[in-house]
Order: structure tokens, then C-alpha cells, then sequence
């Protein structure tokens, strides 16, 4: 359970923006349990009926606000995802990109992939989720289970640093080739410079107040 | 006077202004040179290096360029042929077949050389 | 050859300066280079309403080679900074510059690892115009006083004069942080 308090603004100094009085816990969740409600059940049914060693594959099943996620092992992954596009109850056949999420605080858990999945055959999302350590940023790349994730997994290790194995061509996407370090993650300083005016220097919005 | 000469004084006007433009601009244009002016344009890109000579042209461009004057040069003189088609009667025709004849033996050597098969 | 920098100095470089600097600012052809939402501000000018055909300005010239003024229209960046100077460099003289809207003058909204801070980093300026994005009609005026600059530019002899002037007095000029603003 993290509680984050304010948005930005600098914590004890007299920040009068009003977000400072925002306090928002993150919920550390713990698997849901069965029934998951709405078609969560036939999913995870059926993934259990096509793929039996899924129960060992998935870490947690999280079902918030209508949505469900599976945290998948990232030794399983690629069958996980070869299952889910194939089987025929199940057809997702459509994978939204590979989206990065980097929690420094979770050690030996900090980079997370998410891959949001849409079925259109049966008119389903699920979303899945795999966690690597920063030690050692591995992940089997999806390139050959939806084509469609070629770029969004370069934005990922561009972004994040995860190295995605068996990738195509995994080269910086978004930074200049030779950039050095991981723009999005979130120890990573925002880089702005300060601003000359006649007379004064003002340093960057970035440095002015302490942003979370 | 040759009702003609007006269109050849056009013309040398029109060739006169041409090479002006072009001789002025190098004379009074300074001579600016740096390396991206005279590499090819890529948008903005360095450009990817080329072979030597523009490098080796497959060789089935040649069997188009073949086939192209073929059939041009067939046409030019089927064109005449199809207006003064009534004066020519049985002998135009005779003769255009032997000179459609003709072209069509270098139709077959350019098909069964593979100039047809564009993969 | 190269005529042009060898003119001599007198009332007939004055009116060979006039003539080709009417020459030279009348249908200026820009080269596309919209970038962001700048682009469509530049696209508005370019259309019926904000006329840039009246100036001669309607055909935007994908090819460098073949543009006299650059507008950058938009954020730069990093990645695209070495294109942008490529472009730049493959124009041919005489060429101009506008830094068109708050993100190409000097970063605009984005200071951070990503943008380039002024286009002016990479290319040299002739007209910053500032706006998020500017109008159209502040397009519009930025470009008719880059003709006007453009109208009086000097040539031979005149021009290194000139030149050598403004460089003494850059060199003599006091720096933006001695200067008094708003903020001291």
C-alpha cells in the first residue's frame, strides 16, 4: 500500500495550488478471487482448458473497476500469448502494443510490460501484465505471435530499457540513436534548462517546485 | 515571306533566353559550396551510399526499351496507313502485313527471351 | 564569376541592390517544413482565406533546392535536429529563415531532454515569431517583414560593410543577464 500525497507542488511550502492536499493510496492488490464476474470467467476457463500449466504461469489475476489482469510469468509468456491468439474460444487477435510501466520502489520487480489484448471475434479486453527485475530487463519479444508490436516494443526498450529477446531490430525508436539512458523511467531527470530573461535566470518548471 | 520563319524566330528567342539565364546566373551568382548541396536529397537524412556509376542495371530494362521500340516504331508507320487506307487498296495491304511480318520476329525474340515475364 | 560580391561601391550598387532585392522578396518560395501544430497554421495561410498565393508563396517546395525561405513550423527535435540542418544546408543562397511559433524561437512549452531549445541552435534566424500557434495573419506579417528586410539588403562591397559593423557590435553589446527587465 503507497500513499502518494499532492500531485505536484513542493510538500511544506506554502504551495496554495490545491494539490497538495491530495492524498491517493495505490492499492498494493492481491489476487481476486473466483467469480470475476462478466466473461472473466470463460477467459480464464478457457485459458486453463487450452494451456493447462497456466495456473503455474500466472502470478496474480486482478479484476478493478470491470477490467481484469493477468500477471503472467515471463518464462510463459509467449505460450501464454500464442494460446490466447490461437484457441478458438478465445481469439485475441488484435494486441494494443506493449505498454511500459517502471516502479522503482518494487525491487526486484520494477519493470513491468503490459500488453492491453481485444478479441473481435467474441468482443473481449484483457489486459496482461509481466514484471522483470531491473538486474536483468529480459522479456520474450511477441514480434512473431502479433506483428503489430514491432515498433511499440523498440518504444519500450527505448523508453524503459526492457530488452525484448528475439526481436527483429531492437534500436532506439523515439531518442536519436546514440542516446544514452531510459527517458520514461521514473528516476530519470525531466532535462529542461533555466531560462534566461534580462537580468535574471529562472531555472527550469522542472526544478522550480518538487514534482512527484 | 515563308510563312514559317516567324516560328523559327520564336524560336531562337526561346533558345536565346535559355542559354542567357543560364550563362548570367554562373557569371554574377557567387559560388557557395558546402558538402550537403551536392549530396543527393534523402528529406533531410544522410544519404545511403550508392554504388559506383549508379550502380549495375538489371538487364530485363534493356528488353523493355526493346519492346518499347518496337511497338513505337510500328505504330509510327501504321498511323499513315490507316488514313490513306482506301487510295493503297490490296497492295497497302499486302505490304503492311509483310512489314507487321517483319516486326513481329523481334516480338517472339523478345518473348521467348523472358522480356515478357516481369517479376 | 561570382559577380555579386565583386560590385563596386556607388549609386549604381544602390539601384542594383534595389532591383534585386525586389527581385528576391517578391515570391519567395518556402519549403515545407511543418512540424507540428504550427504545420496547420502555416496550412491555413497557405489556403483561400489567408492568401499566400498573393505573395507568390503558394507553392511549398518539397525539395530544398528548389526554396528560398524555410519557415520551421513546430517543436525540433533532437532526432530531427541533423535533419533539419541538412535541409538547411542543401537550400541554396539566398536563403532565409523564420522560427515560426514558440517552439521553434526558443523551446516554447517544452523544456525537456527531448526538444531543441530554439531552432536557432541548429540554423541561423532571421524572423522569430512567436505564438502558440501565431495566426495566420501573424504569419502573414512576419513574412512581409522579412520582404521588407529582404528589399534592403546590401550586396558587395556594401554587404561586408555592413557585416562588419554588426559584428562590432555584437561584440560590444551587453550581455541579456546585465540587461534590466521585468524580473530585477
Amino acid at each position: 500500500m503507497s500513499e502518494n500525497i499532492g500531485m505536484f507542488g513542493a510538500s511544506g511550502s506554502g504551495d496554495t495550488s490545491g494539490f497538495g492536499g491530495l492524498v491517493r493510496s495505490a492499492a498494493n492488490f492481491g489476487s481476486s478471487e473466483r467469480p470475476y464476474g462478466s466473461y472473466f470467467d470463460e477467459v480464464a476457463d478457457e485459458l486453463e482448458r487450452a494451456y493447462p500449466e497456466f495456473s503455474d504461469a500466472i502470478e496474480k489475476v486482478i479484476v478493478d473497476r470491470g477490467e481484469l489482469t493477468l500477471h503472467i510469468k515471463r518464462e510463459k509468456l509467449f505460450e501464454t500469448a500464442m494460446k490466447l491468439r490461437d484457441t478458438e474460444s478465445l481469439r485475441f487477435e488484435v494486441c494494443l502494443g506493449v505498454n511500459g510501466v517502471h516502479y522503482p520502489e518494487d525491487k526486484d520487480r520494477e519493470l513491468h510490460a503490459v500488453y492491453p489484448l481485444l478479441s473481435m471475434t467474441h468482443n473481449r479486453r484483457i489486459r496482461l501484465e509481466v514484471s522483470v527485475p531491473d538486474s536483468d530487463p529480459h522479456l520474450p519479444s511477441l514480434v512473431e505471435v502479433w506483428a503489430g508490436n514491432n515498433w511499440h516494443e523498440r518504444e519500450t526498450w527505448d523508453m524503459f530499457g526492457i530488452i525484448f529477446d528475439g526481436h527483429p531490430g531492437l534500436t532506439r525508436i523515439l531518442m536519436p540513436d546514440d542516446w544514452p539512458g531510459h527517458p520514461q523511467r521514473k528516476d530519470y531527470p525531466l532535462g529542461g534548462i533555466p531560462i534566461e530573461y534580462k537580468g535574471a535566470t529562472v531555472p527550469a518548471p522542472s526544478e522550480r517546485r518538487s514534482y512527484r | 515571306m515563308n510563312p514559317y520563319v516567324p516560328i523559327l524566330v520564336i524560336g531562337a528567342i526561346g533558345f536565346g533566353f535559355a542559354i542567357f539565364s543560364i550563362v548570367a546566373a554562373a557569371v554574377t551568382g557567387p559560388k557557395r559550396y558546402n558538402r550537403a548541396k551536392v549530396e543527393a536529397y534523402e528529406c533531410g537524412i544522410q544519404p545511403s551510399p550508392q554504388a559506383a556509376g549508379g550502380g549495375r542495371f538489371p538487364v530485363k530494362y534493356f528488353l523493355t526499351a526493346m519492346l518499347f521500340i518496337i511497338f513505337d516504331i510500328e505504330i509510327v508507320f501504321l498511323y499513315p496507313w490507316a488514313v490513306t487506307f482506301d487510295q493503297l487498296g490490296l497492295f497497302g495491304l499486302v505490304e503492311m502485313v509483310i512489314f507487321i511480318a517483319t516486326v513481329f520476329v523481334a516480338y517472339i525474340y523478345v518473348w521467348r527471351r523472358g522480356g515478357l515475364e516481369w517479376d | 564569376m561570382g559577380l555579386e560580391e565583386k560590385l563596386p561601391a556607388g549609386f549604381a550598387l544602390t539601384s542594383v541592390e534595389k532591383l534585386a532585392g525586389y527581385m528576391r522578396k517578391n515570391s519567395l518560395w518556402p519549403a515545407t517544413f511543418g512540424l507540428a501544430c504550427c504545420a496547420i497554421e502555416m496550412m491555413a495561410f497557405g489556403g483561400g482565406r489567408y492568401d499566400a498565393a498573393r505573395f507568390g508563396m503558394e507553392v511549398f517546395r518539397a525539395s530544398p533546392r528548389q526554396a528560398d525561405l524555410m519557415i520551421v513550423a513546430g517543436r525540433v527535435s533532437n532526432k530531427m535536429a541533423p535533419v533539419l540542418r541538412q535541409i538547411y544546408d542543401q537550400m541554396a543562397a539566398p536563403k532565409w529563415v523564420i522560427a515560426m511559433g514558440a517552439c521553434a524561437s526558443s523551446g516554447g512549452m517544452f523544456n525537456n531532454y527531448a526538444i531543441v531549445q530554439g531552432v536557432d541552435h541548429v540554423v541561423p534566424v532571421d524572423i522569430y515569431l512567436p505564438g502558440c500557434p501565431p495566426r495566420p495573419e501573424m504569419l502573414m506579417d512576419a513574412i512581409l517583414k522579412l520582404h521588407e528586410h529582404i528589399g534592403s539588403e546590401k550586396l558587395g562591397v556594401n554587404r561586408e560593410q555592413i557585416i562588419r559593423e554588426v559584428e562590432a557590435a555584437a561584440l560590444a553589446a551587453k550581455p541579456t543577464h546585465q540587461l534590466k527587465g521585468l524580473l530585477t
